[in-house]
């Protein structure tokens, strides 16, 4: 284990992180709002194959992602229907958009690009380094320098987050939605207002963690690349303790996970590589047993809301 | 009456729905809808032969509808339906192909020990919710991915069979009898034999209804004296046994060798149809042929009118889509103020 060994597997942590950290803000958004979203693996399923054929329609990968941001907002507007206006229960609802939109990604790509043709390859979003014709080697250049916007982008809405929630007044009155939506109503909060601006949120951050995966990290799109990041976001939120600063530190600790067993994998020491991808998986299990259920979360979490109910 | 004639009908409604937006698709792809659709139920039902096949595709659904009904039927959410179904079927590729033992003696071995693996597969988020009080769906869903790495392990290095990766194939005497020789397998016996004890057991046993009333309010439940952590356990534990018991059946039945892309997407199917069921263990059992004619029917399609089979999966995630939303529909205030509003007109007129 040397050096370069280390600085790549932090530099690898900071890019797998970036998907899970749009999908776990895009989940706290959902929830901050008293809507618990477990079908956000469906939104970037959808969001992904947007992001793939829309850049390399265009050409233009930061379009790509645009589009799946849009693409996001739309489905999400079904569960955000079915659960706002219909009062559907939430869990089962994102559910059934766990199992349509996948469904939906992979008849499109059947249809446009025809059964079994041959692989399809999209070129990815140029990093800022790249951008800007910078070329080091040095470690902390291409920490900082050697990324695509989409990173810039995380971080960037991450501080927007924090302060949102817990500095403005608008934000605290978001929250008020999510813990007592009774209470928020009779001091004239629109509550069916902020869920819906929540699940517009929720769908394009959900829809750009997908379409991160297509235009900056893989250069082809697979059933099932979102591989379980949708849920891993759900224990990210958990574990971050439904804060913006703590949603960070997770998702950076789930993408080192992931990091590290690519890495391992290049390695292999002759034991088999599945053994190695199970480390997210399993990282995610040991994570939610550790820390348990303290109650942190919104309190209206899942309770449909009624305006006529007394 | 009414309440249980609505059950039936949002289910109904939303099937009509689905294939209607299903042939405007068709529609748009060039085909004829109702070509398309009769090449799909010819091909599901049009002969014995299909009909066999039609009944051997649903087999694995239905046990893994019932996993997802059952656990939901105890308030908890088992979304590893697909993971225990896999352990299942990884225990039971062991004992079938490396203990020596064979035919009927071989089929019970494999049959109880996988459906013991997938209940003890299946404790593991039951014992982290009752005592961690952690969210059991995902744990359960990152044990699906586990699942299938392991299974990975197992058909590209444990017991790979030759250059490709895949295991061998189950001995012929420890393969599940076809009936009637079509493709259906005494495994479909099996799956329809579970529905019928769980139904039995939720809705005429006295524990299966303390089970259901922990379902329904685990709060009330506890303040009755129920014990609602052991049921909770319970609930899991029996799941991923069907789930399990599932996997060993389809891996003798059908499949005979475990290979990429065994089981995938069975336990989100079986969380749908459990849904679409409405957590009844034998209409899942029907929504699970249904699914399964949809899954075979439009293999002929393709071949008939050229409509990609990936249409079939659009229909199920629309009927999914449909019921889950009506039925929360029906149950509003304001609709059933409306349909109390025209019952009462019908009766001034």
């Amino acid at each position: 284990m040397d050096a370069s060994f280390i600085s790549n597997l932090i530099l690898a942590s900071v890019r797998m992180a970036t998907p899970l950290i749009f999908l776990s803000l895009a989940e706290l958004y959902s929830q901050r709002a008293g809507l618990v979203h477990i079908g956000l693996e469906g939104l970037a399923a959808i969001g992904s194959l947007t992001g793939f054929m829309v850049s390399l329609i265009t050409g233009s990968p930061l379009l790509g992602v645009a589009a799946g941001a849009a693409v996001g907002i739309l489905v999400n507007m079904i569960y955000a229907y079915a659960t706002i206006n219909l009062c559907a229960e939430q869990i089962v609802y994102g559910m059934a958009i766990n199992i349509f939109a996948p469904a939906l990604a992979a008849f499109i790509y059947r249809v446009y690009f025809g059964a079994g043709s041959e692989l399809v390859q999209v070129g990815l979003m140029t990093t800022l380094s790249g951008l800007l014709g910078i070329t080091s080697e040095n470690f902390l250049v291409r920490l900082l320098l050697d990324q695509t916007p989409m990173v810039y982008l995380a971080y960037g809405l991450v501080i927007f987050t924090a302060v949102y929630f817990n500095k403005t007044r608008s934000g605290l009155n978001f929250k008020a939605v999510g813990e007592y939506p009774k209470a928020a109503a009779t001091l004239g909060i629109s509550v069916v207002g902020v869920k819906y601006a929540a699940s517009v949120i929720c769908g394009a951050l959900a829809g750009i963690g997908g379409a991160y995966l297509t235009t900056c990290y893989s250069t082809t799109y697979t059933d099932g690349n979102v591989a379980g990041r949708g849920f891993i976001a759900l224990a990210a939120v958990i574990f971050g303790r439904w804060s913006a600063g703590g949603v960070l530190l997770a998702c950076l600790f789930f993408g080192f996970c992931d990091a590290l067993q690519i890495r391992l994998q290049v390695g292999s020491y002759g034991i088999p590589y599945q053994f190695f991808q199970m480390i997210p998986y399993i990282a995610t299990v040991a994570v939610l047993a550790v820390i348990g259920a303290k109650k942190a979360g919104p309190k209206g979490v899942g309770k449909p809301y009624l305006r006529e109910e007394r | 009456m009414k309440n249980k004639l609505v059950n039936i009908l949002v289910p109904l409604v939303s099937i009509l729905l689905a294939f209607v937006i299903g042939c405007v698709i068709m529609a748009a792809l060039g085909a004829n809808p109702f070509v398309a659709l009769q090449s799909l139920f010819a091909g599901a039902f049009g002969s014995a032969r299909n009909i066999g096949t039609t009944l051997a595709r649903s087999t694995p659904l239905i046990f893994t509808g019932l996993c997802a009904c059952f656990a939901y039927r105890c308030g908890v959410f088992n979304l590893g339906g697909e993971g225990q179904f896999i352990i299942g079927s990884i225990v039971c590729c062991f004992v079938a192909t490396q203990s020596g033992v064979e035919g009927l003696p071989a089929i019970l071995l494999c049959l109880v020990l996988g459906a013991l693996a997938g209940g003890l597969w299946a404790a593991i988020p039951g014992l982290l919710k009752i005592y961690r009080g952690q969210n059991e769906m995902i744990i359960s869903i990152m044990l699906n991915y586990v699942a299938t790495l392991l299974m990975g392990v197992v058909y590209t290095n444990w017991l790979r069979d030759g250059t490709v990766p895949q295991t061998a194939s189950v001995p012929d005497a420890t393969k599940l009898s076809r009936l009637f020789g079509l493709r259906v397998t005494t495994a479909f016996v099996i799956a329809l034999a579970a529905g019928f004890l769980i139904y039995y057991f939720l809705f005429h046993t006295s524990r299966g209804f303390q089970l259901r009333a922990v379902g329904l309010n685990m709060t009330a439940a506890r303040f009755n004296g129920f014990a609602v952590k052991k049921y909770i356990l319970m609930s899991f534990i029996v799941s991923g046994a069907i789930a399990g018991l599932g996997g060993s059946a389809e891996l003798m039945g059908t499949q005979y060798r475990l290979i990429n892309g065994f089981a995938a997407g069975y336990g989100f199917d079986g969380v749908a149809m459990a849904l679409i069921g409405q957590l009844h263990p034998l209409a899942t059992i029907l929504v699970a042929v249904f699914f399964a004619v949809l899954r075979v029917g439009s293999t002929t399609m393709q071949a008939a009118t050229g409509v990609p089979t990936s249409v079939s999966d659009i229909i199920q995630a629309l009927v999914i889509v449909f019921t889950v939303a009506g039925l929360a529909m029906v149950k509003l205030p304001q609709f059933k103020a409306a349909v109390a509003r025209m019952f009462s007109k019908k009766e001034a007129a």
